[in-house]
């Protein structure tokens, strides 16, 4: 062979075995004769480093490359001091700086609570009463306090969410949960003119509430006291929407939240049975079923199981109408359902109104 | 008789029958009345021009034809149907536009007269109680608590970017502002009580006006109508139940000329596309609030001063804020009149008037839009003399 270096023709020898020529490609005559191995060619040997006590070793380091005679140098590890975001590793979860030793349990929009309202009671040290405080119910039914044809401006409402506000034929629950919402309160503040103080309130949306270590809104807030809270479930698919058992759980949870930030905000961070509870509401629906609630915050001491104990007034599944047809249900040439809610009740915007009204009257 | 008989039938079926205007004609001289008595009675049907041939006289019959169907629709929704089902390439005009001069084009497109200033007051009536002053005080306090609560209270999830200001902290401090000064407001004006408030709901508007020879295709140099369509979202807006009062009468004439544009539309740029034709105003027509009373439109952050500043558009900035005001107020009031069973061959009998506040943040212009006709076609726009008109203000901070 022309080739003296042993490894070279090692190679070629490789690459011939696997049919290909010296760029590998296939040869032109690639059929190879000779026995084939299925044996895996050696390793090489590896570039030991000797270490002999007593001997300074001498390196190819000054040199800058790899000379056959000297030794192999050994560098020190090499510690970057910036590693790309996407290679970073973690510490270990004891050695963050902000690690304590108690576990802290997070609750956020899209946590589901299995066991549901008696896992929140049990949480928010609540007891549960059925049915709305008589102060609401009584704000309900009094006469004075309907709008003028409620249910015809009910209907409306219904109406303009489910078939009236957008070009398609049937609006999807992600659009007409929230115009529902919108336009029942709208209604509720065409009270205005009734109760003037029903203008000293404003409306946030979608705002971040972390309570145990912080307030919900600055100080100087000129409209710090939380009212009533409205929870939607708007999302089209049945399985990503909450279970109105959980969905409750969730009210319970975001009222007691706000109602303790509003408590540590007026009397401080101590934990203590307090002398003016403090009041929150909340509303829950998915655009058809709501459910009522009333939480009232006596105490913030919640280690102990005994003592004083909050109360919440919960009224569950109260449906506002049983069901929409967008297109007339025509059967035999006889239109059987026409455009429009069945089961309508009116009962539910009452209460709804009652909520809105409770502190205001 | 067998001549009304036939004309019943005709009228029930809609139908393709060639005896349509034959047995109108026919119908008129005994439907009319006794001054017509004397004429007499034609007895043969009258000669009129082809329905199928391929000559302008049949297209004049074939277009008369639908109009009168347009005429006879018993609903509304019919009546949109038959006027909005046929699709054909239309130019899509946007209200909030970078291109240059855009309001100039607008105002030709909509017939629309651009007055500066607001419009003049109603007369003050004597037999009404003088209104209750207005506590500007209380009205202040409440739109700085709009702006303190977006842009300082209120707590995020993370802090804002600066591109993401304008959808995560104008957009809701425009929607406290609109549900507050309508909550307020409300006991000097009854019907903003009652009124339905939308959010982002979406405004459409379809309409033709003018004419132009095609350029290509097999209908190479005929005549055939610019059609041009509106999608808007306001940002919100306020819908009443009773219309509100004109600013002008009807037939005012204003001593102000509408621009003539002497090139295609395409040259704006405008742009043609085939698809739905829609008439909207924010709800369907069953909704019993179907008058309007103000829009409210948020500029995207594409149009906003600092940009077209850095572009030397300085003298573009009333112009973004007026095109958006005449597309978006003509689209609205002229969908609204629509509704009202209005269309170009059936022009308004009296005006419709709205409102609009256009905004990119930290300025605010006001503008007022009064419809005074919708009829914009060529054939209808003949001997029209009425013109739409826009008061519009310039922005204040």
């Amino acid at each position: 062979m022309a080739l003296a270096s042993r490894s070279a023709r090692l190679a070629l020898a490789r690459l011939g075995r696997l049919g290909l020529g010296s760029c590998g490609a296939p040869r032109r005559g690639a059929y190879e004769w000779g026995v084939r191995s299925t044996r895996k060619p050696e390793p090489p040997p590896p570039d030991r480093v000797y270490e002999i006590p007593g001997l300074e070793p001498i390196t190819y380091a000054g040199k800058m490359h790899f000379m056959p005679g000297l030794a192999r140098p050994v560098f020190p590890p090499w510690d970057p001091d910036w590693t790309p975001p996407k290679f970073r590793r973690l510490p270990p979860l004891h050695e963050h700086p902000l690690y304590k030793d108690q576990a802290c349990y997070v609750f956020h929009q899209r946590c589901r609570l299995l066991e549901g309202v008696k896992q929140a009671l049990w949480l928010t040290k609540t007891k549960l009463i059925e049915g709305l405080p008589e102060k609401v119910l009584s704000l309900a039914d009094d006469p004075r306090n309907h709008i003028e044809n409620q249910d015809e401006c009910v209907l409306n409402v219904i109406f303009h969410a489910r078939l009236w506000h957008s070009t398609e034929d049937i609006p999807k629950r992600e659009t007409y949960c929230p115009v529902i919402v919108d336009s029942l309160i709208q209604l509720c503040k065409s009270q205005i003119l009734k109760h003037p103080s029903l203008a000293r309130r404003i409306c946030a949306q979608n705002n971040m509430l972390s309570t145990t270590w912080n307030r919900g809104f600055r100080e100087g807030y000129p409209y710090p006291y939380p009212h009533t809270l409205y929870l939607l479930e708007s999302a089209n698919l049945r399985p990503h929407r909450f279970q109105p058992d959980q969905l409750r759980a969730k009210m319970i949870l975001f009222a007691f939240g706000n109602a303790l930030a509003q408590a540590r905000l007026l009397y401080g961070n101590d934990t203590k049975v307090l002398e003016q509870p403090v009041v929150v509401q909340s509303v829950g629906t998915d655009g058809r079923v709501f459910q009522f609630l009333v939480l009232q915050l006596n105490t913030t001491d919640l280690a102990s199981d005994e003592g004083v104990k909050n109360l919440v007034w919960i009224d569950s599944d109260q449906l506002l109408y049983e069901h929409f047809w967008c297109l007339p249900v025509v059967r035999r040439k006889a239109v059987v359902e026409p455009v429009g809610p069945t089961g309508f009740q009116p009962e539910t915007f009452r209460k709804f109104l009652a909520l809105y009204l409770h502190g205001a009257v | 008789m067998a001549a009304a008989r036939c004309w019943r039938l005709v009228l029930r079926g809609s139908g393709l029958s060639l005896h349509t205007a034959a047995e109108a004609a026919v119908k008129a001289p005994e439907v009319t009345g006794p001054d017509v008595a004397a004429a007499p009675v034609a007895r043969y049907p009258p000669v009129v021009a082809s329905l199928t041939a391929d000559s302008k006289a049949a297209r004049q019959r074939r277009v008369e034809r639908w109009q009168a169907t347009v005429h006879a629709a018993k609903s509304v929704d019919e009546k949109l149907r038959i006027l909005t089902k046929m699709q054909f390439m239309k130019y899509v005009v946007y209200p909030q536009t970078f291109a240059l001069n855009a309001d100039r084009w607008y105002q030709s497109f909509t017939k629309t007269v651009f007055l500066s200033g607001l419009p003049p007051p109603p007369p003050a009536r004597p037999d009404t109680e003088p209104a209750p002053a207005l506590d500007v005080v209380a009205l202040r306090d409440a739109a700085c608590d709009c702006l303190l609560q977006e842009h300082f209270f209120l707590r995020r999830k993370k802090r804002v970017p600066l591109y993401l200001e304008h959808e995560a902290i104008t957009s809701p401090f425009l929607d406290q502002l609109v549900a507050s000064l309508t909550g307020l407001l409300s006991a000097r004006n009854p019907a903003l009580a009652n009124a339905a408030l939308d959010c982002k709901r979406p405004v459409h508007f379809y309409w033709l006006r003018g004419e132009e020879i095609i350029s290509h295709g097999h209908r190479k140099g005929r005549v055939d109508a610019l059609r041009y369509q509106i999608n808007d979202k306001p940002h919100n807006q306020i819908r009443i139940s009773k219309q509100l009062p004109e600013f002008v009468p009807l037939d005012y004439s204003v001593p102000v000329e509408i621009p003539v544009m002497n090139c295609k539309p395409d040259k704006l740029p405008l742009f043609k596309r085939q698809y739905e034709n829609t008439i909207f105003i924010g709800t369907k027509t069953a909704d019993p609030h179907c008058y309007g009373h103000t829009q409210f439109h948020l500029l995207p952050d594409k149009l906003k001063r600092e940009r077209l500043l850095k572009q030397n558009c300085a003298d573009q900035i009333e112009v973004v804020f007026r095109a958006n005001a005449i597309a978006s107020l003509f689209a609205w009031t002229g969908a609204q009149a629509m509704y009202q069973g209005f269309w170009s061959e059936a022009d308004v009998t009296r005006p419709f008037v709205s409102q609009g506040v256009i905004t990119d943040g930290k300025y605010f212009s006001f503008f007022c839009y009064q419809l005074n006709t919708l009829a914009l076609t060529a054939q209808a726009d003949q001997n029209n003399p009425r013109k739409n008109i826009c008061w519009g203000t310039q922005r204040c901070q």
